[in-house]
């Protein structure tokens, strides 16, 4: 798996927990925070990837990604690791 | 040896001055959905006569009142758990102290460790007393929190967005001994998760800093590790089946949602609707008072789980799972009983009675606070209060019982009742 499909899963996740986005497009480029969702949803779109990922670490590892794009690479990191 | 122990009285004290946070919000410009999620409704302002000194002895006050000269005479130690202190040496219990009329013959001292001061105070008065090293004796633990917001510019506010509707005020007074009338805590049943981050702090004197999404991850983190130390040490529990009600440490209401639905899914997988049900049912309660007074920091899960004593059904006795966070970050799952006898001990107290003679600011009268004139600083040396900065907020009448700042003379801080 490469970021581009780990960015798709985070995409996804997004439109699960913030229905209210649909019909808005969303990039790797974006920011959640900037896109609206607060941060408890952003926790969750968090969690969520980490468990469609299998992935079981702290979540205080993935703080500081400034996109969605910069959390793919950030989850692809603690994958691969 | 008995292992019976726990909270005999205790009290919260939310101030005398509050702020509806939705007038606050519009004001602010605030996005209001957003503003739902933080399941709020008041926060309490420091007058700035009202600093932790006087927090803490008006929430211990009626503690003591109720005690027989022989039982003050029991208490052999007051611990002051604060992230607002106001000396680098000097604890608020010496003032506490005085102001109560305690025994000589006891030990005053004064933690830190941000939100989870109150959770470690605690336990530290707890072994006291489970140590049996003075049979009988008593400890009393006050909380005592300010949020610091004088000092206001415009970048700061926008900074603080959605931290000022949600930082309060106040303080609350445990009495711990061998007879657990208000919560018999379960001696032995408790988990820690602990780790160093950087997520908010007071690294300044008046000045908080934060980081809202790390300190989120690290509080979840820690609710998932501590639940999972407390198992480790109690057998069969579930965290569905085993707590009647819960209490979590409660920035603002929408985080303990998080929480409590980020445990119901790593732990069962609970879908959404059940999870948002299980919450109304085991949290609500233990939103009542922090909705009014905002985050008491150290005093939140106290604050938490006073609601809970005083507004859940309670016609038997219950176990109640309770959560501290404090960042930094430390945090503890720990246990306890509550029975109709909690409800009528705590009931005398008429906390929600308190809450409601609050003055409540208007938006002018709290940013005229917030401009920080008025404000005794960290570390001021001589001052005299102006007792009518919010002329409707002083009462007109009063019965000697409430503690509030007079002046500060060569830093000794000054106080009188009214």
């Amino acid at each position: 798996m490469d970021s581009n499909q780990i960015a798709e899963i985070i995409i996804a996740e997004i439109r699960e927990t913030v229905p209210e986005l649909a019909g808005q497009p969303i990039t790797a480029q974006d920011s959640m925070a900037e896109l609206g969702v607060d941060s408890i949803e952003r926790s969750e779109v968090i969690l969520a990837a980490m468990e469609k990922l299998g992935l079981k670490i702290p979540m205080v590892q993935l703080h500081g990604a400034r996109n969605i794009g910069g959390l793919a690479e950030l989850l692809l990191a603690k994958s691969a690791g | 040896m008995s292992s019976t122990v726990g909270i005999e009285v205790m009290n919260v004290f939310g101030g005398m001055a509050s702020l509806d946070v939705r007038e606050l919000c519009d004001h602010r410009g605030l996005d209001m959905p957003r503003f739902e999620n933080l399941l709020m409704r008041e926060k309490t302002v420091a007058l700035p006569y009202e600093d932790p000194v006087t927090f803490a002895v008006n929430a211990a006050r009626p503690v003591v009142d109720g005690l027989t000269a022989e039982e003050r005479g029991r208490i052999e130690m007051v611990v002051t758990c604060t992230e607002s202190g106001i000396d680098f040496g000097k604890s608020i219990s010496t003032y506490l102290h005085k102001y109560l009329n305690l025994s000589p013959n006891c030990r005053l001292f004064e933690i830190k460790q941000a939100c989870y001061s109150g959770a470690a105070g605690l336990q530290m008065a707890v072994n006291f007393v489970l140590s049996q090293t003075s049979p009988g004796a008593k400890a009393l633990v006050v909380t005592t929190d300010i949020s610091r917001f004088a000092l206001a510019d415009a970048n700061a506010i926008q900074e603080w967005a959605y931290s000022e509707p949600s930082s309060g005020a106040g303080a609350v007074a445990m009495l711990v001994s061998d007879t657990p009338h208000v919560f018999q805590i379960d001696a032995g049943a408790y988990g820690n998760h602990a780790f160093e981050v950087m997520d908010t702090c007071r690294p300044g004197p008046d000045t908080e800093a934060g980081d809202a999404d790390l300190s989120l991850m690290a509080y979840l983190d820690c609710c998932a590790g501590a639940f999972d130390d407390y198992t480790s040490r109690v057998e069969g529990v579930d965290f569905k089946e085993s707590f009647a009600q819960l209490c979590f440490h409660t920035p603002f209401g929408g985080m303990v949602k998080g929480a409590h639905r980020h445990l119901m899914r790593k732990l069962y997988k609970t879908p959404p609707a059940e999870i948002a049900a299980d919450f109304d049912n085991r949290l609500g309660p233990s939103l009542a008072y922090g909705q009014r007074v905002g985050n008491t920091a150290g005093g939140s899960v106290f604050v938490a789980l006073a609601g809970t004593i005083d507004t859940v059904d309670l016609d038997q006795p219950v176990r109640i799972g309770l959560f501290s966070y404090g960042s930094g970050c430390c945090s503890e799952f720990f246990s306890g009983v509550i029975s109709p006898e909690s409800r009528k001990r705590l009931g005398s107290m008429g906390i929600s009675a308190e809450l409601d003679k609050r003055y409540r600011l208007s938006i002018a009268e709290y940013e005229h606070l917030l401009s920080g004139r008025e404000t005794v600083r960290f570390g001021t040396k001589d001052a005299e209060l102006n007792h009518q900065v919010v002329p409707g907020a002083w009462p007109e009448t009063g019965h000697g019982d409430r503690l509030v700042l007079d002046t500060v003379v060569g830093y000794h801080r000054n106080y009188i009742w009214i």
